[in-house]
């Protein structure tokens, strides 16, 4: 088999959707899909992943079994240690499951499981907004709250792989108030069902989603525009928390409700009252395939680091140049 | 013997040196893997540097004896130096013994009056132990705020007066006759952990250090984490605490302003609490029973559990270590590990810093030591510094 025959599996596993992709040993994407996520959890998504990749393979006309290296991006925190992932509500059934051992025994050893989004941190960072940042943040803002963190120019996972699983921050509610804040605060506050619960409550209409705030939004609609604000205020109070703790270069705006202006521009507004120093912030340039291309880089990457240094000086444009040519966007702007 | 060949051969007996003395000839080669003949050549070009001497023969073995070596003191010497309202000098030598350790307090003059306070006590430790300044190799200087590269001048530390317009690096330097390296007082403190104290085989640790101000220094996968423009770890404006819109906050920082020194004590005459002036005060009657102060010492561990619980869910460390004057107190660190119990789902291990205020001062020397030991022996087609030797048996009571 030669390298240049070689192709490697990227996927990025959300609440929701499930994307998917075949690339080839350059980092460049031959085939991809999107499908919602098998509500039934556990092993059928595992099953599911796995059968993306068959699908993706014969679609694209290549033999599956020269599908070598896979990434898979997972909504939750990876134990460095087992290998075990944690933390992920959105999912059923992941939680008991040996992702990863279900990967390999499908795929082979060349399959890595990673944070989704340390690896939207990693696309930003090879492909989108965050190139040669060495010290920066994505923060995903959607269902839930996450960070992915660069520091020292590499992906920082934490002793037990729950770094930046921000949606504990201890922030929300009235930060003054005397009683302890509870665990999850932080997504309490942010989170999606907190955002439409936070309608709700002030008098809008009862049957909304997110996605309908920021549509009624634009149409003027009074409420929408408070409830922004309060989100807004409760996501600059993380940013000057990050940016105390580990005072970042750039901090990516992710996830549905983070990328979008209208969350992002209030926060940029709110941020300056609560920190001193300037923050550089972008919106995520990647958007919802932030994770996807991550994982397509690193599963390049691995692909390539299993052959000579001639093979992989052969092949021009394999990771990192395979992630290069990105548009430069000017973070802050 | 090519350069580089003879280069790693002194480096891994000096290694050896560092990790395994006393230790004969017969045995650094056994331990280094290199001939016997490269090793005495290695031996006797250091014995003739002065960086080893011999100390007694081994005994006990069937044959001849054979000759025994250590590191020298005389092989050269580091200087740590820990500035704060008080300063501590320490002179080391090249295998990390601490030779002679000086406290008192910094001049309140500030600027020009302290570099030449440094200048005189370090000229004092280095007579006692009856070296030249000369033979000081290399010397960290630990600070609050952070050094600006450009300048040379210390940012950021307000209870220091006159550093801030001073090229310090290059003033300190030239009264010492050695190159200074300034680094933040917490991430050292953090490091004097990691070589001495409680914090040795980690790797990913936090140190939250509350005294007259907050701080947080972190070292992950083995690394300090300095942030992009050096201002890691500043949490003094955490929003936490209070309003983090209202003045004070905005001066002083929302959290510094409630677990500050001069915050604990305030709060503790805002709640009716008469007749004190320190924290020391506040605790000390905590105590003995005052309600009060106890209930400003809870209040206390509950914003610093909030600290720590915004780095967990951040950095994820093995380890907190709590420091300073108020954060090593006594029972503090328990207090805090019960508010984490509740606040973090994920607790980390808690622990009161094993080396108090000599935590910063072991810290510089632990990095003035790597230094050294870089300049005699890196290698440069070696990306890895040489481990730090393990620390003495009884740490403190060798000290004087």
């Amino acid at each position: 088999m030669t390298f240049e025959s070689t192709h490697c599996f990227a996927a990025d596993l959300g609440g929701t959707k499930l994307a998917a992709a075949i690339a080839d040993a350059r980092g460049q994407i031959v085939a991809e899909l999107t499908e919602p996520t098998d509500r039934r959890g556990g092993p059928h998504v595992a099953e599911q992943i796995a059968a993306c990749a068959d699908k993706l393979a014969r679609g694209a006309g290549i033999d599956p079994a020269r599908v070598r290296h896979a990434m898979v991006g997972v909504p939750g925190a990876i134990d460095p240690l087992s290998g075990r992932v944690s933390l992920t509500p959105n999912i059923a059934g992941l939680q008991d499951l040996d992702v990863l051992g279900y990967l390999r025994d499908r795929f082979g050893p060349d399959v890595s499981i990673e944070n989704d989004v340390n690896l939207a941190m990693l696309g930003e960072q090879a492909l989108g907004c965050a190139g040669g940042c060495r010290n920066a943040a994505f923060l995903a803002l959607g269902t839930g709250a996450g960070l992915g963190l660069l520091i020292d120019g590499r992906l920082f996972r934490g002793a037990r792989g729950s770094a930046g699983e921000i949606a504990d921050l201890p922030i929300g509610r009235d930060p003054a108030a005397l009683t302890p804040s509870v665990p999850g605060s932080f997504e309490l506050e942010v989170g999606s069902l907190a955002i439409v619960d936070r309608y709700r409550r002030q008098g809008g209409t009862a049957d909304v989603t997110v996605r309908d705030i920021f549509r009624l939004l634009e149409e003027g609609d009074a409420v929408a525009a408070t409830v922004l604000d309060t989100t807004a205020r409760w996501v600059a109070l993380a940013v000057a928390t990050l940016q105390s703790l580990l005072d970042l270069e750039l901090i990516v705006f992710g996830g549905s409700i983070g990328v979008h202006p209208e969350l992002y521009e209030r926060v940029r507004r709110a941020l300056p009252a609560f920190f001193s120093r300037p923050v550089i912030t972008a919106r995520s340039q990647l958007g919802d395939r932030a994770g996807l291309i991550g994982a397509v880089c690193a599963a390049a990457q691995s692909l390539c680091q299993q052959q000579t240094p001639a093979q992989c000086a052969a092949a021009p444009g394999t990771h990192p140049a395979a992630c290069d040519g990105a548009a430069e966007c000017r973070p802050g702007d | 013997m090519a350069s580089v060949t003879r280069q790693l051969s002194r480096r891994s007996v000096f290694e050896a040196l560092l990790h395994r003395s006393p230790i004969s000839r017969a045995e650094l080669a056994k331990v280094t893997g290199l001939s016997k003949q490269t090793t005495s050549e290695v031996i006797d070009a250091f014995d003739q540097q002065g960086l080893v001497r011999p100390i007694g023969r081994t005994s006990g073995n069937v044959g001849r004896t054979a000759v025994l070596y250590e590191l020298s003191p005389e092989g050269g010497h580091v200087l740590g130096i820990d500035l704060g309202a008080r300063m501590t000098v320490a002179l080391a030598d090249i295998a990390g013994r601490v030779l002679a350790e000086a406290d008192e307090p910094t001049d309140s003059r500030g600027g020009t009056w302290v570099l030449d306070q440094i200048a005189r006590l370090a000229g004092r430790l280095a007579r006692d132990n009856h070296t030249h300044p000369s033979r000081i190799h290399s010397i960290v200087l630990a600070t609050p705020g952070v050094a600006n590269p450009k300048s040379g001048a210390i940012e950021m530390a307000p209870n220091i007066s006159g550093l801030g317009n001073l090229n310090v690096v290059g003033l300190l330097g030239e009264k010492l006759g050695s190159p200074v390296t300034v680094e933040n007082d917490i991430n050292l403190a953090l490091l004097g952990e990691i070589w001495h104290g409680c914090a040795q085989s980690f790797a990913n640790v936090a140190f939250l250090a509350l005294g007259t101000g907050v701080g947080l220094g972190l070292y992950v996968n083995g690394h300090l984490v300095r942030g992009e423009n050096g201002a890691a770890g500043e949490i003094g404006y955490l929003p936490i605490g209070g309003d983090p819109l209202q003045a004070e906050s905005r001066l002083q920082g929302c959290l510094e302003y409630q677990v500050g020194a001069a915050g604990i004590v305030r709060r503790y005459r805002e709640a009716g609490g008469s007749d004190i002036n320190s924290v020391r005060q506040v605790f000390e009657r905590a105590q003995a029973g005052d309600a009060i102060a106890a209930g400003v010492v809870e209040e206390t561990a509950r914003l610093t559990g909030l600290a720590a619980a915004t780095v967990i869910a951040t950095i994820d460390p093995q380890l907190i270590v709590l420091g300073g004057s108020v954060g090593a107190r006594p029972d503090f660190a328990d207090k805090v590990a019960r508010v984490l119990l509740r606040l973090a789902p994920r607790p980390v291990e808690i622990r009161t810093s094993m080396l108090g205020k000599r935590a910063g001062v072991v810290g510089a020397l632990s990095v003035a030591l790597r230094r050294l030991h870089d300049e005699l022996f890196g290698v440069a087609e070696l990306a890895a510094t040489l481990p730090l030797p393990p620390p003495p048996a009884r740490a403190s009571s060798a000290l004087p």
